[in-house]
């Protein structure tokens, strides 16, 4: 290890990112830590404020370095943090023999440098590693009047937001009543606009999940051919009916103010009893990256539970702006590791962090579901809605089935032993080799009209179909 | 309702009985509101996608003779077809993941010609087929039979029977080709090379009254490679092969053992110099020494090699095309022993070059160092022979060293090049070796340019199979 602490603080942006780091150097933070003496290269990766984990890479040698997460500040205080750990504890570091494909992908790409004495960046002369501790300290004297203070306003300030959203859910029924009375044709062909004017409304009220889901309305329904697009719209529309209705009859209800206000912080889910958590095996299914109109990019990974004897799934949930920029995967699909998963509270829990990752797994064949006898694919799917009309995607995993393309070449699930029964279209082109292949297992997401494929297995292994 | 709602208006009237007891008693945006609602539920829960009777599903997917290769091997081996740019050289992958005994997952890569290894044919094939009526059968090719085989399996088969049993394939060819449109009989008749005698001459002479130029003149070089005139030569001032005779000077040389030499005359214009090139494509070789009065061996050792180089490329581009397997092999020998640059020459023998001689030929430009990009033209070659003796025998190994210890981006790239071809050509032990002699000359360990080495390396050793 090649680190000193005035390294570290002459790199260090500033004194805040010197603050921050200080509070990621607990041992805690970083589920994995590694080096590799040979290539001069230390990494981890840390749980951040995000669901996935930033992963972290310094090269020791030339201080070069590389963070996923989405901070404009070079090096980050992920970065920092590392370099810290590095430099007062480098025993926490487990030697590795090789290096991951992350770290290899980062090497792969960028240009060595000479090593460059580092040096203090003008204005930020007053970084002192000191003060980082210093501050951490004095925050934690607490003056009890000052905590009453703060707990008042902010149920003041949660009153104004129930009221304002209250508002703001009376301006959307009224809005749905004007779309019905004009004609869902005409809402078809013009919801751009009138998603984006009800959207802007919906945020000034402080609604921002629900505008958030309204702005992609318009997207969702470009994606279906032009015959389906006012059922979609029905029920589109009629799903926000039914969540705004539930958040009357309950406001404080964690899942439905999440759906249509803000999140709860992630410290919150972690420390809330109602949180259901899952020690076991997962496995990554695929990953959903989009921007969306608001500005941001939800980044989605869906997880199996390989220990569960039904079909259990996981959503690790990411936004960050689309400005920062493409970001590194935290996962790749077909990972797998051994993690405590705790789930945002909700009537089907699906959104979840992940509070504890213990080691990784070779990857392998899906256990043998049991996937009943109800021939119905969509049972599932028919159950979340029942519990929560509200949710838009349902993740499934399928029988036994195979692809196959109608005469407009459009792509459609079906199980291999009701060649009549149901069968489901897909979203988007398929790979034509994927239409020679038997499907063993296929995990899929169902959005009330189209299939996502996420990964299958089939006699040739593991698919990745994201 | 869902009419009246597209068109716009009130549908409480045609709502069914249960459904207003549940709508009823609000006021009319509200009982819309409340229909929408449960037509949102009921279209996700109780409807059902309608899917297509004319939904078609394509023939699996035939397993190959080859196992898969193991997963733990797909992320260097996804690796290593990323890099690669076009097909050729990913086709070049897959054939070195033969020559260890695996196939590639389908999803990885999908065979996009004929030129990929055999084991492949079955794919090649499967992609072929559209209506997935017919099946490649497995059992011999005969007349009877020669439909129910896709053109790729056909051309397989007909190529094994012209190594086993020569007579039985051309009675074939000769059967079934006049039936065949020209590109496949040209194909078909390509097949002959394999094999080739005297007994296929009266076949192929049979061919000069064939419809299509291009079968005419291949039947024609076949015939040369034979020994055998297409047509005979009238010496007339039209006479191409008398045209082309008089840009060859015939001389004699030596004091004690005097012997005849043949050197190419002097040009006197591009003009020239174009003519001489169109002549030396439309003559075969048995005619040109024919004119001379000589023997094939006698006018390969009697040439000049060195007095010009474009005559030494076009005298080796015909003896690749109609000279007899006896010629060809005299003159790769002649200028692997010239050394120097018509050494490499060889290059446009390549095609038609037994496996040892192309060996040689990768040996030489790995010693001569000059024109190291030249392996990077080599087609047809095996993978999994080069050794680490062939590397250090000459001064390929510096040059590798030194052009990835340089700042040249030109060398860089040429070495990018050079390192994936020896990727494909090496034993896994070479591949191993050279890596970490490129990384020590300042390669990144992690540079894709080394991804084919790696896949190759990690191909090795008694743990491959499990």
């Amino acid at each position: 290890m090649e680190f000193d602490l005035k390294t570290i603080e002459a790199l260090a942006p500033d004194q805040a990112s010197l603050s921050a780091a200080s509070k990621l150097t607990k041992r805690t933070n970083w589920p994995r830590l590694e080096k590799h003496e040979q290539q001069a290269l230390i990494w981890g990766e840390c749980q951040g404020s995000g669901s996935n984990p930033y992963r972290v890479v310094v090269d020791t040698g030339d201080h070069g370095y590389k963070c996923t997460c989405p901070s404009r500040k070079f090096p980050c205080k992920h970065t920092l943090a590392l370099m810290w750990i590095a430099a007062t504890a480098p025993a926490s570091f487990a030697a590795a023999n090789t290096t991951p494909e992350w770290v290899n992908d980062w090497l792969g790409r960028r240009r060595k440098t000479t090593p460059q004495p580092a040096q203090p960046v003008p204005g930020a002369e007053a970084k002192r590693i000191g003060e980082a501790a210093q501050a951490d300290e004095s925050t934690a004297v607490e003056d009890i009047a000052a905590e009453e203070r703060r707990e008042a306003a902010q149920r003041k300030r949660a009153e104004s937001t129930r009221e304002a959203v209250s508002a703001g859910l009376d301006e959307l029924d009224q809005w749905i009543a004007d779309q019905l009375r004009l004609g869902l044709s005409g809402f078809v062909d013009a919801s751009s606009d009138r998603c984006r004017r009800i959207a802007a409304r919906l945020v000034d009220m402080k609604a921002a999940a629900l505008a958030g889901r309204i702005d992609e309305i318009p997207s969702r329904l470009m994606g279906l051919r032009s015959e389906e697009r006012s059922d979609a719209a029905i029920r589109e529309l009629g799903k926000l009916v039914l969540l705004a209705k539930a958040w009357r009859a309950a406001p404080d209800d964690p899942e439905l103010k999440r759906l249509v206000s803000t999140s709860e912080p992630r410290e919150q889910v972690l420390s809330s009893p109602d949180a259901r958590q899952v020690e076991s095996l997962w496995e990554v299914l695929g990953e959903k990256i989009e921007s969306r109109r608001d500005g941001l990019v939800s980044h989605s990974t869906w997880l199996l539970d390989l220990k569960s004897a039904t079909p259990q799934f996981a959503l690790l949930l990411d936004f960050f702006p689309a400005s920062a920029g493409r970001r590194s995967n935290a996962f790749a699909p077909g990972d797998r590791f051994n993690a405590r998963l705790v789930f945002y509270p909700s009537r089907m829990p699906l959104r979840a962090l992940v509070a504890e990752r213990t080691g990784e797994v070779a990857p392998g064949a899906w256990p043998d579901f049991a996937f009943g006898t109800a021939k119905d694919p969509l049972a599932t799917h028919a159950s979340h809605q029942d519990a929560a009309p509200w949710i838009a995607d349902c993740p499934l995993m399928l029988p036994p089935g195979a692809i196959l393309l109608d005469d407009r070449g459009t792509a459609w699930w079906q199980a291999e032993d009701e060649p009549q029964g149901i069968a489901l279209p897909i979203a988007g082109a398929v790979d034509q080799t994927l239409l020679g292949l038997d499907l063993a297992a296929t995990a899929a997401l169902w959005n009330g009209a189209r299939l996502e494929l996420l990964a299958a297995q089939s006699e040739f292994g593991r698919l990745d179909l994201a | 309702m869902r009419d009246c709602w597209i068109t716009g208006g009130a549908t409480f009237d045609l709502a069914p009985a249960g459904w207003k007891a549940i709508a009823g008693g609000a006021s009319p945006d509200e009982q819309e509101r409340r229909l929408l609602a449960i037509a949102a539920q009921a279209l996700d829960v109780a409807l059902r996608p309608a899917a297509p009777t004319t939904l078609k599903r394509r023939p699996p997917l035939p397993r190959l003779v080859l196992p898969i290769l193991p997963a733990r091997f797909r992320p260097l081996l996804r690796a290593a077809l990323k890099h690669v740019a076009d097909a050729r050289r990913k086709t070049r992958v897959a054939a070195l993941v033969a020559s260890r005994g695996f196939v590639l997952h389908p999803m990885d890569w999908m065979p996009s010609d004929q030129t990929c290894p055999d084991v492949y044919a079955p794919w090649v094939d499967w992609q072929a087929s559209v209506d997935g009526e017919r099946h490649a059968p497995r059992e011999k090719l005969t007349a009877e039979n020669w439909d129910e085989f896709y053109p790729a399996a056909r051309r397989l088969a007909l190529a094994d029977m012209r190594r086993t049993d020569p007579t039985s394939a051309r009675m074939l060819i000769e059967a079934k080709a006049s039936g065949e449109p020209a590109e496949v009989r040209l194909a078909l008749v390509e097949l002959m090379r394999f094999g080739l005698s005297a007994e296929d001459a009266p076949f192929l002479k049979s061919l000069s009254a064939d419809r299509s130029g291009k079968v005419r003149e291949l039947a024609g070089r076949l015939l040369a490679r034979l020994g055998e005139h297409v047509r005979p030569s009238d010496g007339g001032p039209d006479d191409p092969v008398a045209e082309l005779a008089a840009f060859i000077t015939e001389g004699r040389s030596g004091f004690i053992r005097r012997r005849t030499i043949y050197t190419p005359a002097k040009l006197k214009s591009q003009a020239q110099e174009q003519r001489r090139a169109e002549l030396f494509e439309i003559c075969n070789l048995v005619d040109l020494i024919e004119r001379f009065n000589t023997t094939e061996a006698e006018f390969i050792a009697g040439w000049q090699f060195g007095a010009d180089n474009k005559a030494d490329i076009l005298i080796a581009r015909m003896v690749a095309a109609s000279g007899s397997e006896a010629a060809l092999a005299q003159m790769a020998d002649t200028l692997v022993a010239e050394g120097g640059k018509p050494a490499l020459f060889v290059l446009h023998l390549m095609p038609r070059l037994d496996s040892r001689r192309k060996r040689v030929l990768i040996r030489l430009i790995l010693k001569e160092t000059t024109y190291l990009g030249m392996i990077n033209l080599a087609e047809g070659i095996d993978a999994d022979w080069l050794e680490w003796d062939d590397l250090t025998n000459g001064q390929a190994l510096a040059a590798l060293r030194s052009a990835a210890g340089g700042k040249d981006d030109a060398a860089r790239r040429g070495l990018d090049d050079v390192l994936e071809t020896i990727g494909f050509l090496a034993t896994a032990t070479t591949a191993a070796k050279l890596i970490d002699d490129m990384v020590e000359a300042g390669v990144p360990p992690a540079a894709p340019s080394l991804g084919l080495l790696r896949l190759n390396a990690s191909l090795a050793g008694p743990g491959t199979n499990t």
